[in-house]
């Protein structure tokens, strides 16, 4: 008995999943649901990148995507002001022809581009952690270190805004 | 045609493999959730000079069957307001995380689901997916309670976070790999890891203790605050799979981490000659984790939460940090040898526990200053 099938399946249903959600999350009323379908767009895009052989890339996908960004975006809808349920799907709805534009020229040298090109055969998965971090402190060194000094001054920016400044004393928030 | 395990073609054995896998994964998680909860009530009557459960069975064994029979038999009662889809779907966000953990958990040699090389990353990575749960969950009960509480513990398990990994990262750097196999092929004997890094075994576990909501870490659910936090409009089964099975399944999974890379998991004498004994090992060497977990909840009260945030944020996280500047500095100077790094982490252990004293001391002494002088300016 063959299993050659299962693959394209779970393609077939990790690209629903992505697409899907995707697509819920412009369309979907409510921006906390939103928040949610684009973590479940992030699994499934995780869940690609095992079927590919890349499961550093795909646990990277999940900590950071899933378990932080994701957590970043609800916390920031949460401790924001809403103005009720917001009919984001207003937007399209006189301007079909408009989106339908927009998407199409955005889309149709997308797809040229992904046929233009014959996908090298995936690796066998596993083993992939040591070559990712030979390159990434080798050849992409420098790469590395800008994007951490970003980090740190983003970091740094985000502290600087966020201190309160110090209110005369006696009138200091118990800590 | 190629033969397999047990005379079976690999194309089945593989997806039977997986099969069993998750079976007896499942069946551990259940049973061993029983079991906790009736350890926790036993160890804390103990602590508390109680007698605990005793009428169920014999010494009370059975009252945790029972009361999981009460709680499947419950009614599933979901207030009007909920959001059908979030609130359903939360807890089971909270349970496959924990359940895909166990995927590669060492039990013993050979008895493992995967060995993937990634094991460690692979571990926090689902780590990080419960906080996703339990914020839908407070989220979708439309209650403030619940979303404070479900607020809070996005808050304390994101903090927590970060000097687990980075105690996790300091354990790779001497061991080289991420495999949790190869992490316990490392510490044969009775060298283990925590002899050699006892420092970052401390962060791990003050951090595990906060990422699975345990005491002096429990503020997300506070009953006498929060009422129950993020599972206040939970109940029955619903409640049981949030709370019981995915708190005490991350306690063991926790444990089991702790147990293979500081603990030198399944190793342990006779277990070349007899490979099974591994699991004993294994198991003894968990439950004493989740003995020592207890015990801390019966001895310490609940931290507030700015005290938690503090804590990890001006103690643990730079402790861990200059953890691991020192282990990654001293496993580039000595490869060959652990010694150095055995002797620096056990100094840094040494001068964290006594500096606590005199960070307290000087913490209390600017709070009495400030007190009095608004005190002052209040009576002038």
């Amino acid at each position: 008995m063959r299993f050659d099938f299962v693959e394209p399946v779970v393609f077939a249903l990790l690209a629903f999943g992505v697409i899907g959600a995707g697509a819920a999350v412009v369309l979907l009323n409510r921006v906390t649901a939103s928040a949610l379908l684009m973590a479940l767009s992030f699994l499934c895009m995780a869940g690609m990148f095992v079927l590919l052989g890349a499961e550093t890339i795909a646990a990277f996908q999940v900590l950071i995507y899933v378990g932080a960004i994701t957590v970043l975006i609800i916390f920031g809808v949460q401790f924001t002001k809403q103005g009720g349920d917001r009919s984001y799907a207003l937007f399209f709805q006189k301007q079909y022809p408009l989106a339908a534009a927009l998407v199409a020229a955005v889309a149709i040298p997308v797809v040229l581009f992904a046929f233009s090109f014959n996908a090298p055969t995936p690796q066998p998965g596993g083993g992939d952690i040591r070559p990712l971090a030979t390159s990434v402190f080798t050849d992409f060194a420098f790469a590395f270190e800008v994007a951490s000094v970003l980090l740190l001054a983003a970091m740094v920016g985000a502290i600087v805004l966020t201190q309160r400044d110090e209110p005369p004393d006696g009138m200091r928030r118990r800590r | 045609m190629p033969v397999g395990p047990f005379g079976l073609d690999p194309l089945i054995w593989g997806p039977l493999r997986l099969v069993i896998a998750v079976a007896l994964a499942l069946f551990l998680v259940l049973n061993g959730a029983l079991l906790q909860i009736y350890l926790e009530r036993k160890i804390q009557a103990i602590i508390q000079d109680r007698l605990g459960p005793y009428h169920v069975g014999p010494f009370g064994l059975l009252q945790t069957f029972a009361d999981a029979i009460k709680l499947i038999a419950k009614e599933d009662v979901r207030a009007r307001a909920t959001d059908p889809w979030f609130f359903l779907a939360a807890p089971a966000l909270v349970f496959c995380p924990m359940l895909a953990s166990w995927v590669v958990l060492p039990f013993a040699q050979d008895i493992v689901g995967a060995d993937l090389n990634i094991g460690l990353l692979y571990l926090t990575t689902l780590g990080s997916m419960t906080v996703l749960g339990i914020v839908i969950a407070g989220w979708a009960s439309n209650n403030k309670y619940a979303l404070v509480g479900g607020l809070r513990s996005a808050g304390q398990l994101i903090s927590y976070e970060i000097p687990q990994i980075l105690a996790l990262v300091s354990v790779a750097l001497v061991v080289g790999s991420l495999s949790m196999v190869d992490i316990t092929r490392s510490q044969p004997g009775p060298l283990v890891n925590v002899l050699v890094l006892p420092l970052s075994f401390v962060i791990y576990f003050i951090a595990a203790l906060a990422e699975t909501n345990r005491t002096p870490f429990d503020l997300p659910e506070a009953e006498s605050e929060l009422v129950a936090g993020w599972l206040t409009e939970y109940s029955g089964m619903r409640w049981g799979t949030m709370l019981a099975l995915s708190e005490y399944g991350n306690v063991t999974v926790v444990s089991s981490i702790v147990t293979t890379l500081w603990f030198g998991g399944w190793q342990g004498p006779g277990v070349d000659a007899v490979p099974i004994l591994g699991v004993l090992w294994f198991t003894l060497k968990v439950y004493g984790v989740i003995v020592v977990m207890m015990w801390i909840r019966a001895t310490l009260p609940r931290l507030r939460i700015d005290q938690l945030m503090t804590f990890c944020w001006l103690g643990l996280i730079p402790l861990a940090l200059l953890n691991i500047l020192v282990v990654a500095v001293l496993a580039l100077a000595f490869p060959d040898t652990k010694i150095p790094i055995a002797i620096a982490s056990w100094v840094l252990l040494l001068a964290f526990i006594a500096g606590i004293p005199f960070v307290q001391r000087r913490r209390l002494a600017s709070l009495r200053a400030r007190a009095s002088a608004s005190a002052v300016r209040a009576a002038s």
